[in-house]
Protein backbone atom coordinates (compact mmCIF):
# COMPACT_ATOMS: atom_id res chain seq x y z
CA UNK A 1 0.00 0.00 0.00
CA UNK A 2 1.33 3.51 -0.89
CA UNK A 3 1.92 6.26 1.66
CA UNK A 4 -1.40 7.31 3.45
CA UNK A 5 -0.73 11.25 3.23
CA UNK A 6 -4.20 12.43 4.71
CA UNK A 7 -3.43 10.08 7.16
CA UNK A 8 -0.32 11.50 7.73
CA UNK A 9 -1.45 14.85 7.48
CA UNK A 10 -3.76 14.92 10.46
CA UNK A 11 -1.70 13.14 12.99
CA UNK A 12 1.41 15.11 11.92
CA UNK A 13 -0.27 18.26 12.31
CA UNK A 14 -1.08 17.73 15.71
CA UNK A 15 2.52 16.16 16.07
CA UNK A 16 3.49 20.41 15.19
CA UNK A 17 1.18 21.72 18.03
CA UNK A 18 1.84 19.47 20.60
CA UNK A 19 5.70 19.11 19.88
CA UNK A 20 6.66 22.90 19.68
CA UNK A 21 7.66 23.39 23.12
CA UNK A 22 9.56 20.45 23.05
CA UNK A 23 10.98 21.48 20.15
CA UNK A 24 11.99 25.06 21.35
CA UNK A 25 13.42 23.88 24.26
CA UNK A 26 15.51 21.60 22.61
CA UNK A 27 13.99 18.40 24.20
CA UNK A 28 14.61 16.47 20.56
CA UNK A 29 14.20 12.65 22.40
CA UNK A 30 10.44 12.88 23.52
CA UNK A 31 9.74 14.23 20.21
CA UNK A 32 11.42 12.20 18.03
CA UNK A 33 9.84 9.01 19.90
CA UNK A 34 6.19 10.91 19.44
CA UNK A 35 6.43 11.50 15.39
CA UNK A 36 3.67 10.11 13.55
CA UNK A 37 6.08 7.81 11.56
CA UNK A 38 4.03 6.72 8.36
CA UNK A 39 5.85 3.29 6.75
CA UNK A 40 3.70 1.70 3.97
CA UNK A 41 3.91 -2.39 4.66
CA UNK A 42 5.05 -2.54 1.50
CA UNK A 43 9.05 -2.24 0.32
CA UNK A 44 9.67 -0.91 -3.14
CA UNK A 45 12.02 -2.98 -5.18
CA UNK A 46 13.93 -2.11 -8.68
CA UNK A 47 15.96 -5.18 -9.66
CA UNK A 48 19.39 -4.58 -9.95
CA UNK A 49 20.79 -6.00 -13.15
CA UNK A 50 24.31 -5.45 -15.21
CA UNK A 51 27.80 -3.90 -13.99
CA UNK A 52 28.78 -1.44 -11.87
CA UNK A 53 31.65 -0.77 -14.10
CA UNK A 54 29.47 0.10 -16.92
CA UNK A 55 26.69 2.14 -14.80
CA UNK A 56 26.05 5.78 -13.38
CA UNK A 57 26.36 5.94 -10.10
CA UNK A 58 25.27 9.13 -7.64
CA UNK A 59 25.21 9.86 -4.22
CA UNK A 60 22.56 11.15 -1.50
CA UNK A 61 23.66 12.40 1.79
CA UNK A 62 20.91 13.72 4.56
CA UNK A 63 23.96 15.55 6.05
CA UNK A 64 22.98 18.93 5.73
CA UNK A 65 25.58 19.78 3.12
CA UNK A 66 25.62 22.64 1.21
CA UNK A 67 28.35 24.88 -0.80
CA UNK A 68 29.03 27.86 1.55
CA UNK A 69 30.00 30.37 -0.98
CA UNK A 70 26.97 29.81 -3.65
CA UNK A 71 23.98 27.87 -1.81
CA UNK A 72 21.88 29.06 1.08
CA UNK A 73 21.92 27.24 4.18
CA UNK A 74 19.40 24.95 5.26
CA UNK A 75 16.82 25.90 7.84
CA UNK A 76 17.62 24.58 10.77
CA UNK A 77 15.18 26.27 13.32
CA UNK A 78 11.69 24.58 11.81
CA UNK A 79 10.36 21.97 13.15
CA UNK A 80 9.00 21.30 10.06
CA UNK A 81 12.50 20.73 8.88
CA UNK A 82 13.82 21.67 5.46
CA UNK A 83 12.33 19.57 2.56
CA UNK A 84 15.13 21.38 -0.16
CA UNK A 85 17.71 19.44 -1.37
CA UNK A 86 21.07 20.72 -2.51
CA UNK A 87 23.13 19.97 -5.93
CA UNK A 88 26.31 19.07 -4.88
CA UNK A 89 29.22 19.10 -8.03
CA UNK A 90 31.67 15.84 -8.32
CA UNK A 91 34.51 18.53 -8.39
CA UNK A 92 33.39 19.55 -4.50
CA UNK A 93 36.32 19.79 -1.84
CA UNK A 94 36.20 19.25 1.67
CA UNK A 95 36.80 23.71 2.34
CA UNK A 96 33.61 24.08 0.03
CA UNK A 97 31.12 22.53 2.20
CA UNK A 98 29.30 24.04 5.15
CA UNK A 99 26.80 22.15 7.45
CA UNK A 100 23.51 22.52 8.41
CA UNK A 101 22.13 20.10 10.02
CA UNK A 102 21.37 20.38 14.48
CA UNK A 103 21.05 16.68 14.77
CA UNK A 104 24.02 15.16 14.72
CA UNK A 105 27.53 15.96 15.67
CA UNK A 106 29.63 17.56 12.59
CA UNK A 107 33.07 16.81 14.34
CA UNK A 108 33.81 14.25 12.23
CA UNK A 109 32.79 15.28 8.73
CA UNK A 110 34.25 18.53 9.31
CA UNK A 111 37.77 16.85 9.16
CA UNK A 112 36.71 14.06 6.53
CA UNK A 113 33.66 14.71 4.23
CA UNK A 114 34.19 11.08 3.29
CA UNK A 115 32.75 10.09 6.53
CA UNK A 116 29.75 10.86 5.55
CA UNK A 117 29.50 11.53 1.90
CA UNK A 118 32.52 9.44 0.58
CA UNK A 119 32.93 11.41 -2.93
CA UNK A 120 36.52 10.78 -3.00
CA UNK A 121 36.47 7.08 -2.46
CA UNK A 122 33.60 7.04 -5.45
CA UNK A 123 36.32 9.17 -7.98
CA UNK A 124 38.83 6.99 -7.49
CA UNK A 125 36.64 3.99 -8.16
CA UNK A 126 35.80 5.65 -11.20
CA UNK A 127 39.03 6.26 -12.71
CA UNK A 128 39.63 2.39 -11.69
CA UNK A 129 37.08 1.74 -13.92
CA UNK A 130 34.96 -0.28 -10.72
CA UNK A 131 32.35 2.23 -11.71
CA UNK A 132 31.58 3.20 -14.93
CA UNK A 133 30.92 7.00 -14.49
CA UNK A 134 30.29 8.77 -11.07
CA UNK A 135 27.46 11.69 -11.99
CA UNK A 136 28.63 14.80 -12.33
CA UNK A 137 26.19 16.07 -9.75
CA UNK A 138 25.19 14.76 -6.29
CA UNK A 139 22.27 15.38 -3.72
CA UNK A 140 22.24 16.47 -0.15
CA UNK A 141 19.33 16.84 2.25
CA UNK A 142 18.95 18.09 5.73
CA UNK A 143 16.66 17.73 8.74
CA UNK A 144 12.71 16.95 7.12
CA UNK A 145 10.11 16.30 9.33
CA UNK A 146 7.02 17.64 6.90
CA UNK A 147 6.53 14.53 4.73
CA UNK A 148 4.16 15.65 3.25
CA UNK A 149 6.60 18.66 1.63
CA UNK A 150 8.64 16.09 0.86
CA UNK A 151 6.87 13.65 -1.23
CA UNK A 152 4.66 16.30 -3.17
CA UNK A 153 6.64 18.57 -4.01
CA UNK A 154 10.37 17.44 -3.30
CA UNK A 155 11.01 14.03 -4.49
CA UNK A 156 9.12 14.40 -8.22
CA UNK A 157 11.68 16.97 -8.70
CA UNK A 158 14.63 14.80 -7.27
CA UNK A 159 13.61 12.05 -9.11
CA UNK A 160 13.36 14.30 -12.47
CA UNK A 161 16.98 15.46 -11.92
CA UNK A 162 18.68 11.80 -11.50
CA UNK A 163 16.79 10.28 -14.51
CA UNK A 164 18.00 13.38 -16.34
CA UNK A 165 21.53 12.75 -15.18
CA UNK A 166 20.67 9.06 -16.33
CA UNK A 167 21.50 7.60 -12.74
CA UNK A 168 21.75 3.80 -12.93
CA UNK A 169 22.61 3.62 -8.65
CA UNK A 170 21.51 5.61 -5.97
CA UNK A 171 23.55 5.29 -3.08
CA UNK A 172 21.85 7.04 -0.20
CA UNK A 173 23.94 7.67 3.39
CA UNK A 174 22.16 8.94 6.21
CA UNK A 175 23.39 10.70 8.89
CA UNK B 1 15.85 9.75 3.98
CA UNK B 2 13.82 6.47 4.10
CA UNK B 3 10.90 8.22 2.11
CA UNK B 4 13.68 9.32 -0.19
CA UNK B 5 14.81 6.16 -0.96
CA UNK B 6 11.20 4.36 -1.41
CA UNK B 7 10.41 6.72 -3.67
CA UNK B 8 13.83 6.58 -5.96
CA UNK B 9 13.24 2.80 -6.22
CA UNK B 10 9.75 2.93 -6.80
CA UNK B 11 10.55 5.35 -9.84
CA UNK B 12 12.85 2.49 -11.02
CA UNK B 13 16.37 3.37 -10.01
CA UNK B 14 18.07 0.80 -7.41
CA UNK B 15 19.29 1.88 -4.28
CA UNK B 16 21.72 0.89 -1.75
CA UNK B 17 21.81 2.78 1.68
CA UNK B 18 23.29 2.79 5.60
CA UNK B 19 22.09 2.86 9.16
CA UNK B 20 23.29 2.36 12.35
CA UNK B 21 20.41 1.50 14.16
CA UNK B 22 18.47 -1.92 13.10
CA UNK B 23 15.02 -0.97 15.52
CA UNK B 24 14.58 2.30 13.22
CA UNK B 25 16.06 0.56 9.96
CA UNK B 26 13.34 -2.19 10.61
CA UNK B 27 10.86 0.73 10.86
CA UNK B 28 11.80 2.14 7.67
CA UNK B 29 12.25 -0.60 5.98
CA UNK B 30 14.76 0.01 2.98
CA UNK B 31 15.10 -1.47 -0.28
CA UNK B 32 18.64 -2.57 0.48
CA UNK B 33 21.13 -1.35 3.21
CA UNK B 34 24.30 -1.93 4.80
CA UNK B 35 24.32 -1.78 8.80
CA UNK B 36 27.15 -0.30 10.26
CA UNK B 37 28.41 -0.42 13.68
CA UNK B 38 29.51 3.32 13.75
CA UNK B 39 28.15 6.48 15.53
CA UNK B 40 26.06 9.03 13.70
CA UNK B 41 28.09 11.54 11.63
CA UNK B 42 30.40 8.89 10.78
CA UNK B 43 28.77 6.04 9.00
CA UNK B 44 31.80 5.00 6.76
CA UNK B 45 34.23 4.87 10.02
CA UNK B 46 37.31 7.15 10.94
CA UNK B 47 38.04 10.44 9.29
CA UNK B 48 41.08 9.71 7.01
CA UNK B 49 40.36 5.98 6.87
CA UNK B 50 40.48 5.53 3.19
CA UNK B 51 40.87 1.85 3.13
CA UNK B 52 37.83 1.22 5.33
CA UNK B 53 35.92 3.75 3.44
CA UNK B 54 36.49 2.14 0.25
CA UNK B 55 35.65 -1.06 1.74
CA UNK B 56 32.73 -0.67 2.59
CA UNK B 57 31.39 1.82 -0.89
CA UNK B 58 32.60 -1.58 -2.13
CA UNK B 59 30.43 -3.75 0.30
CA UNK B 60 27.83 -1.33 -1.00
CA UNK B 61 28.45 -2.57 -4.71
CA UNK B 62 28.61 -5.83 -3.86
CA UNK B 63 24.71 -5.88 -2.01
CA UNK B 64 23.90 -4.05 -4.68
CA UNK B 65 24.60 -7.50 -7.26
CA UNK B 66 23.75 -9.99 -4.26
CA UNK B 67 20.22 -8.81 -2.79
CA UNK B 68 17.54 -9.95 -4.25
CA UNK B 69 15.13 -9.80 -2.19
CA UNK B 70 13.70 -6.96 -0.81
CA UNK B 71 14.23 -5.55 2.26
CA UNK B 72 17.59 -7.32 2.65
CA UNK B 73 20.02 -5.65 5.56
CA UNK B 74 23.35 -6.48 5.56
CA UNK B 75 25.22 -6.34 8.41
CA UNK B 76 28.88 -5.28 8.36
CA UNK B 77 31.85 -6.69 10.78
CA UNK B 78 33.74 -3.31 11.13
CA UNK B 79 34.58 -2.15 14.52
CA UNK B 80 35.72 1.46 14.89
CA UNK B 81 39.45 1.62 15.38
CA UNK B 82 39.98 -1.48 15.08
CA UNK B 83 41.64 -3.39 11.99
CA UNK B 84 39.03 -4.86 9.55
CA UNK B 85 38.43 -8.51 10.28
CA UNK B 86 40.54 -10.32 7.45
Amino acid sequence: MPLNLERFRAAYDKWVEESLPDYQAGRMEHIIKTYPFVVPDDIPWTAYSGDPANQTFALLSSGGLYLKESQPAFDTASIHGDISFREIPKTVQQQDLGIAHKHYDHGLAEQDINTIFPIHRFIELEQETVIGTLAETHYSFSYVNNAVGLVEKTLPELISRLKAQAIDVLFLVPV
Amino acid sequence: MGLIQRAVEEAGIPTISMGNAIDRMSLIKPPRALLVKFARGCMFGEPGNKERQRRIVMDGLEALQTMTEPGTIKELPYKWKRPDPS
